[in-house]
């Protein structure tokens, strides 16, 4: 590192310090006001101290019955997570291990079924869904999940697999393992790290995902995105402070889960853009 | 690997992709040539009013013997195409061709001509605007917190990752918030003689859309290029210093070269992702002045409840993508072809 002049320290830092209230002001300023009334949240001039209350949260989670939203959400992601992982660990071991042009094609279409939008499926599985008779149902949506997971999680423990030396596996199968189980006690174990990392972005996707989960779920099996979307239309002063503090509840699992998993997150991110 | 138990290891993971997203865009395709409609039965209602009688005619669904309503469906072509794209019935159509080659620009958001030209209009100004923002602004960001100290890296990836994993939905109504009457920003700006509704024109709802964008993606540009810093060769630097490049000269000629992968990273992955966008669409403007081609076919299907038409749209979105992805696919063909 070089040395810095007087202004360029100033303006690196002041920039910084920029972006940093920018990045958490619609967070941070979101959060302050779920603890007030609709006057105090809402008023001209702005308040920037008003009386603390818990009222929102209360009417939110209580009244309104968003721990129900709060489970389907943590049924349907872990549900989502475990499947994602099990089914991908398999195909992307295998696409690591594969030399032949069907695993490159196989990468590729799955590079294009990742670009699909969403709302295109919708159609399709509305008029499906309605046939069976299964739209508004857990296993429906976390299916679907897992699917739109797929191409993403394939890519992303391909990366990690091919990491892992082949002579590993051989080891395992000159020791008289079949592929199966040299892949079940040899590989897996030291594969965790990659693991965790895609199981986060995993449960990031479902965790987010409002498109599928509000046209695919409604009544008591809406997810915590889902139920929140009263709250887009929502002019009633009552109405909109419970989306507010709903918006903080889905958004604090969040918060704690990027303090835990920092390392894990940036790894993942530039995990796919190194290699390539 | 044997291409067997290659076959046999990928297999749940194609099952799923087969099942739940080949197979469904395939009848997505066969829904959009099609109509199903209720079969209607035209009755005359008589209203006795305090101002004389009056009789309106009314439809109403034509029911089977067991109470149920009959459904009727046919083959309707390219009719709902047409519809979407707002083209008079007497011209010939293609379908596959280009987006812009047939469309006559109108404004988005003008739901009754051109509905899927006016929200693909708006998808790719999201896209091209916000792109050079995210590149600039997450290069910057990187470039300043790898010359910051080690104390406050670590803070400062926190702090920043946080618009990226927030789920949108939440975002995006978080950003409503700050700019809704009365709310932060309105007041912010009101000192320097800024009043503007926000979400009452179509500008700046859809300013506010891209201000989204831009706060969403920056932090992956900026995780992916500073990590990408990490590994900037450091002996050419230091020869560079020793010919006296400036600055400037070592970021132009040593630093932007080597990240040149990242950034074409970044854009594919862009690309990819901003013509979904969708939450920020239904949540700052509900529809009203602006659309994205996904949030069309959510529209088309969830609030005029017509899974035909939509299908129509959603094909027509499927075409976009992939018009915009062939670059990609060319050149990755190519590599393929030359051996990997």
């Amino acid at each position: 590192m070089g040395k810095r002049s007087l202004p360029l320290s100033v303006l690196l830092y002041g920039g910084l310090l920029f972006w940093l209230v920018i990045a958490s002001l619609p967070v941070i300023w979101t959060a302050v006001i779920s603890f007030r009334q609709y006057v105090d949240a809402f008023s001209s001039p702005i308040k920037w101290v008003a009386p603390f209350t818990f009222e929102n949260y209360t009417r939110l989670w209580i009244d309104k019955a968003f721990y129900r939203n709060f489970l389907n959400t943590a049924f349907v992601t872990v549900c989502t997570v475990t499947i994602s992982l099990t089914v991908g660990c398999l195909a992307g071991y295998a696409l690591s291990r594969y030399r032949g042009a069907l695993g490159f094609w196989l990468l590729l279409v799955a590079l294009m079924f990742r670009a699909i939008p969403h709302s295109s499926l919708l159609p399709s599985f509305f008029t499906i869904f309605d046939t069976l008779g299964i739209r508004n149902t857990y296993f429906t949506l976390i299916f679907v999940l897992v699917a739109i997971n797929q191409p993403f999680t394939i890519w992303m423990l391909r990366s990690f697999f091919v990491n892992i030396p082949i002579e590993l596996d051989e080891a395992a199968q000159v020791d008289g393992c079949t592929r199966f189980q040299a892949f079940r006690r040899v590989i897996i174990p030291v594969m965790w790290p990659g693991v965790v990392t895609t199981g986060l972005f995993s449960f990031l996707l479902a965790y987010n995902d409002f498109l599928l989960s509000s046209a695919l779920t409604s009544g008591d099996k809406m997810t915590m995105p889902a139920a929140i979307a009263n709250a887009i239309t929502a002019e009633t002063e009552a109405f909109l402070m419970q989306g507010v503090a709903g918006a903080v509840s889905i958004t604090i699992p969040l918060i704690i889960l990027v303090i835990v998993f920092q390392k894990q997150i940036v790894g993942g991110l530039t995990q796919g853009a190194v290699k390539g | 690997m044997k291409t067997r138990s290659f076959v046999q290891f990928v297999a749940p993971s194609v099952a799923m992709m087969l099942l739940l997203l080949a197979a469904p865009m395939v009848i997505t395709f066969y829904l959009s040539v099609r109509n199903c409609a209720l079969e209607m039965e035209v009755v005359k209602v008589e209203e006795s009013t305090p101002f004389g009688k009056r009789e309106t005619i009314t439809q109403r669904a034509k029911l089977d013997a067991n109470g149920r309503a009959i459904e009727s469906c046919e083959f309707v072509g390219l009719d709902y195409y047409r519809k979407v794209l707002g083209l008079d019935k007497s011209v010939p159509l293609q379908v596959d061709q280009p987006p812009d080659a047939g469309g006559k620009p109108t404004r988005a958001g003008d739901p009754a001509d051109n509905e899927f030209f006016g929200a693909l209009k708006f998808t790719m100004i999201y896209t091209f605007v916000t792109l050079p923002f995210v590149l600039l602004i997450g290069f910057l960001l990187a470039l300043a917190v790898n010359g910051a100290t080690n104390k406050l890296k670590g803070i400062f990836i926190t702090a920043s990752l946080l618009p990226f994993i927030i789920t949108p939905v939440v975002a995006a109504l978080s950003i409503k918030w700050l700019f809704r009457d009365n709310g932060l920003v309105p007041y912010l700006l009101s000192h320097f003689g800024i009043e503007v509704f926000w979400m009452a024109q179509a500008w700046s709802a859809r300013m506010l859309i891209i201000v989204y964008g831009i706060w969403h993606v920056v932090p992956f540009a900026f995780i992916v290029l500073y990590a990408g810093l990490q590994s900037v060769p450091q002996d050419a630097l230091e020869a560079a210093t020793i010919d006296g490049a400036t600055r400037w000269q070592k970021l132009r000629y040593v630093t932007v070269p080597h990240l040149m992968p990242l950034f074409v990273f970044i854009t594919l992955i862009h690309l990819m992702d901003a013509y979904r966008v969708f939450e920020p669409v239904i949540v700052l403007t509900q529809g009203a002045f602006t659309t994205s081609v996904q949030y069309l076919t959510y529209h088309i299907l969830l609030l005029e409840n017509n899974p035909y038409k939509a299908s129509a749209a959603a094909v027509l979105t499927l075409i976009g993508i992939v018009v915009l992805l062939i670059p990609l696919l060319v050149k990755t063909w190519r590599e393929q072809k030359g051996g990997i």
